[in-house]
């Protein structure tokens, strides 16, 4: 077998026996402080660097890895185990993130890292800035992090090679794959060992709704700021994350509607203006052509265009078809009352952005969707905000096994 | 003017603000006559143009992306009445454009080609250098836009002689005795810009070639000599060096507007015929550009009454260049191409569906 690339800890060519064997014996008990001061520099540096500074995303994520948050998931994590029941790490952890949102895999190794695990990070050979900006700082704060820690993270890099894929799947004790359905599926056909469980986490889809009533109380700033949080969730990453809203929905009345929508939209434009977001002309030429696509498949029955923003209002809800093209692309629908979503809700769908509603009537949503999708309702805003509840899991959970403690009850001690 | 009149007319006659109006009338009357018999037109219309009526200016008639064909075979005839169905070459990994021909808009394609390429060639059929092999359009199974463009062309040549075997190596000693029996006088040499340059030029170096009374028309294939970094003006250049060839002229041109091609004029622009012409759009407002400024390519054509693609927004990028004052005798704008709309990178976690499937 051929030698593998190594990016972490120390750039070049191992044997893949070799770092398998450097990642066996390493880990530590879960939040160990040398761990939580580990995050508390890697998010320093991050914040610091001139370079990060440039991609909102990586300031997002220096936010979520500081001191403070990483204590408070601490504390949620003790509040986990029971008195008869103790968390420990699963083992080792394979992640084989998306190629393209460059932060994931980060989020991923770090809820794994923190629960005590050692962890293999898989990165595609072809790297964005982004990436190598966190494979840099990662570098760094590693350099000066305790040896339990340091030791128990290796990144690698490689193209499309199932011989190693093969390898490290048979070693790991969870194998995680972020991507598209197709690379879950053919990553799944690797084999991991009997004891060994699978996080899979592909392709969904993403909607928001809007209490249109609510929404036409706000006066222009309070709209601007919704936009400009609108804006956060749907084009940081232009439209492409499985949590960007593409669908829009309007909870009211049909002709309050299209009052709502038709300040919305150009309030959304005009904060993709604010933040200089510009689309590349292709992008435009991508949005036009998907536009006639959908016209001519599905019963669109109005076409906006502000700037960076396409609207397609959609005349049945129910004939949404998840078809996508990215880039600032919204189809736009109303419904009456919440629970008409059961109409459009699927398996597929994963975040749910909300303006304008109680915690009640969510939960009764929820209810009522169960089974069909919907794994996060966040507000406006937050769509892209990483946290351990995604995609239907709770990470902190999956990265560790239960070991029951059992004693001899007083009824029966002699 | 009827189309046949505006064909009829000596090309690159018209000047722009004659020509805009005879065009929008037209245009007009085919944008009313594919709403009539081309449902799909009909609703992709009342929708991203809702509130069209009657157009006032070329600007106004509405377009559709040229990308549409890949996935929409669109065509406002009787199915019946439709006799060939033209498919684009496309880039590896695109589905091909597909477009529907009846026999009144083919016919009028074979008669507008004639007008423009007689306009440079002269009325009579010239001996003809194809800069391709024989091979190529004998394989049946290839029968696509660059086949259907070579037989076209074969039209206006005689004695044709094929400059290439199935390997793309020249053959030179066929093309001596070609020159030594038709060299005097005027002669036709037609080929893919890419394929001649590579595959014809390059091999004619130090072989003192005379192709002095030679006229090249070439076309597509542009995107590879840009890899390779030729320009227009260096083809001219070692042409005129190596083979003392000083008529060639590019065409720019389109499977999903067959017929109406722009030619080259000899001073290197692009100039539309009389029942064609060129837009440019910002790419990313889709607002009209003034001249002198770069954008996207809006084609404009009278020819299509079988398919809606009078009027197509291409991914193009092209600047014109002048109105109604060329140095080589044409009126109309005189125009450039540079190159296609860069390919939109996108992030993302899922799995892009394009919309052309």
């Amino acid at each position: 077998m051929a030698d593998i690339e190594l990016l972490i800890p120390a750039p070049g060519f191992v044997p893949v026996e070799d770092l398998l064997k450097s990642l066996k014996e390493t880990g530590g008990p879960a939040f160990s402080d040398d761990m939580v001061n580990f995050c508390a520099n890697l998010s320093r540096l991050i914040f610091r660097d001139r370079e990060a500074s440039r991609f909102p995303e990586l300031t997002a994520l220096a936010f979520w890895m500081r001191k403070a948050e990483i204590l408070r998931m601490r504390e949620e994590f003790v509040k986990l185990e029971r008195p008869d029941t103790l968390l420990v790490p699963r083992g080792l952890v394979l992640h084989f993130p998306p190629g393209n949102v460059d932060t994931i895999f980060i989020y991923s190794w770090l809820m794994a890292a923190l629960t005590g695990n050692r962890n293999l990070i898989r990165l595609s050979s072809r790297s964005t800035p982004q990436s190598e900006i966190l494979v840099r700082l990662l570098r760094e704060a590693l350099d000066k992090a305790s040896g339990a820690v340091r030791n128990s993270t290796a990144i690698v890099t490689y193209g499309h090679d199932v011989e190693l894929s093969a390898a490290l799947s048979a070693a790991c004790d969870v194998r995680v794959i972020w991507g598209g359905d197709e690379t879950v599926s053919s990553i799944r056909k690797i084999p991991i060992a009997p004891h060994a469980r699978e996080l899979t986490f592909p392709d969904r889809s993403s909607l928001s709704i809007i209490h249109t009533a609510s929404y036409l109380d706000l006066d222009e700033a309070a709209r601007d700021q919704l936009a400009d949080q609108f804006f956060n969730d749907a084009y940081w990453f232009d439209q492409m994350a499985c949590s960007s809203p593409r669908l829009v929905v309007w909870c009211g009345l049909a002709e309050q509607a299209t009052r709502a929508s038709n300040l919305f939209w150009p309030a959304l434009a005009q904060s993709a203006l604010r933040r200089q977001y510009q689309a590349a002309p292709a992008v435009h030429m991508k949005k036009l052509l998907f536009a006639c696509h959908a016209i001519l498949t599905t019963p669109i029955s109005a076409y906006h265009r502000y700037g960076d923003v396409t609207a397609l209002d959609l005349g049945a809800l129910e004939a949404y078809s998840q078809e996508h093209c990215g880039g600032g692309l919204f189809i736009s629908a109303s419904i009456e009352h919440l629970a008409d979503l059961r109409r459009v809700v699927k398996r597929k769908d994963q975040t749910m952005t909300h303006f304008g509603f109680s915690a009640d009537e969510l939960r009764h949503l929820a209810v009522i969707l169960s089974g069909r999708g919907i794994d996060r309702m966040v507000p406006i805003g937050q769509a892209l905000l990483f946290n351990r509840f995604w995609d239907g899991h709770d990470l902190l959970r999956e990265f560790c096994r239960l070991v029951y403690i059992g004693m001899p009850t007083n009824t029966t001690a002699l | 003017m009827t189309f046949d009149q505006l064909a009829q007319a000596t090309q690159y006659s018209l000047p722009q603000h004659e020509k805009d109006l005879v065009l929008l009338e037209r245009l007009a009357e085919l944008t009313e006559h594919h709403r009539r018999h081309c449902p799909e037109y009909d609703r992709l219309l009342s929708i991203l143009y809702p509130q069209f009526e009657r157009p006032s200016s070329l600007e106004d008639i509405p377009y559709l992306p040229v990308g549409l064909f890949k996935s929409h075979m669109l065509r406002s005839v009787p199915e019946a009445d439709i006799f060939k169905v033209l498919q684009s070459s496309g880039t590896t990994g695109q589905s091909p454009s597909l477009i529907a021909l009846d026999r009144e808009t083919a016919q009028r394609q074979t008669f507008a080609l004639s007008r423009i390429m007689t306009h440079v060639l002269g009325p009579r059929r010239l001996p003809m250098i194809l800069v391709e092999s024989p091979a190529l359009i004998q394989d049946r199974r290839r029968f696509n836009a660059r086949v259907a463009g070579l037989l076209g062309m074969m039209n206006f040549g005689r004695n044709h002689f094929y400059a290439l075997d199935e390997n793309l190596e020249i053959d030179l000693e066929g093309l001596k005795s070609f020159l030594q029996r038709f060299g005097r006088e005027p002669f036709l040499i037609f080929g893919f810009t890419f394929v001649v340059w590579q595959y014809f030029l390059q091999r004619l170096a130090g072989e003192s070639i005379d192709l002095s009374n030679g006229i090249l028309i070439h076309s597509g294939g542009w995107k590879k000599l840009q890899d390779i970094a030729v320009s227009p003006a260096e083809l001219r250049r070692r042409f005129l060096q190596e083979t003392g060839l000083l008529r060639i002229y590019n065409f720019y041109g389109m499977v999903e507007q067959v017929g109406s091609v722009f030619l080259e004029g000899e001073d290197g622009y692009f100039y539309a015929p009389n029942f064609a012409d060129v837009i440019v759009r910002d790419p990313v407002s889709f607002r009209v550009l003034p001249p002198g400024e770069s954008g996207i390519l809006q084609v404009l054509s009278i020819l299509p009454v079988s398919y809606p693609g009078h009027s197509l927004l291409t991914e193009d990028l092209g600047v014109v260049h002048s109105i109604d004052r060329s140095t080589c005798g044409r009126l109309g704008k005189a125009f450039s191409v540079s190159g296609r709309l860069p390919r939109a990178e996108m992030r993302g976690c899922s799995d892009v569906i394009a919309a052309s499937r």
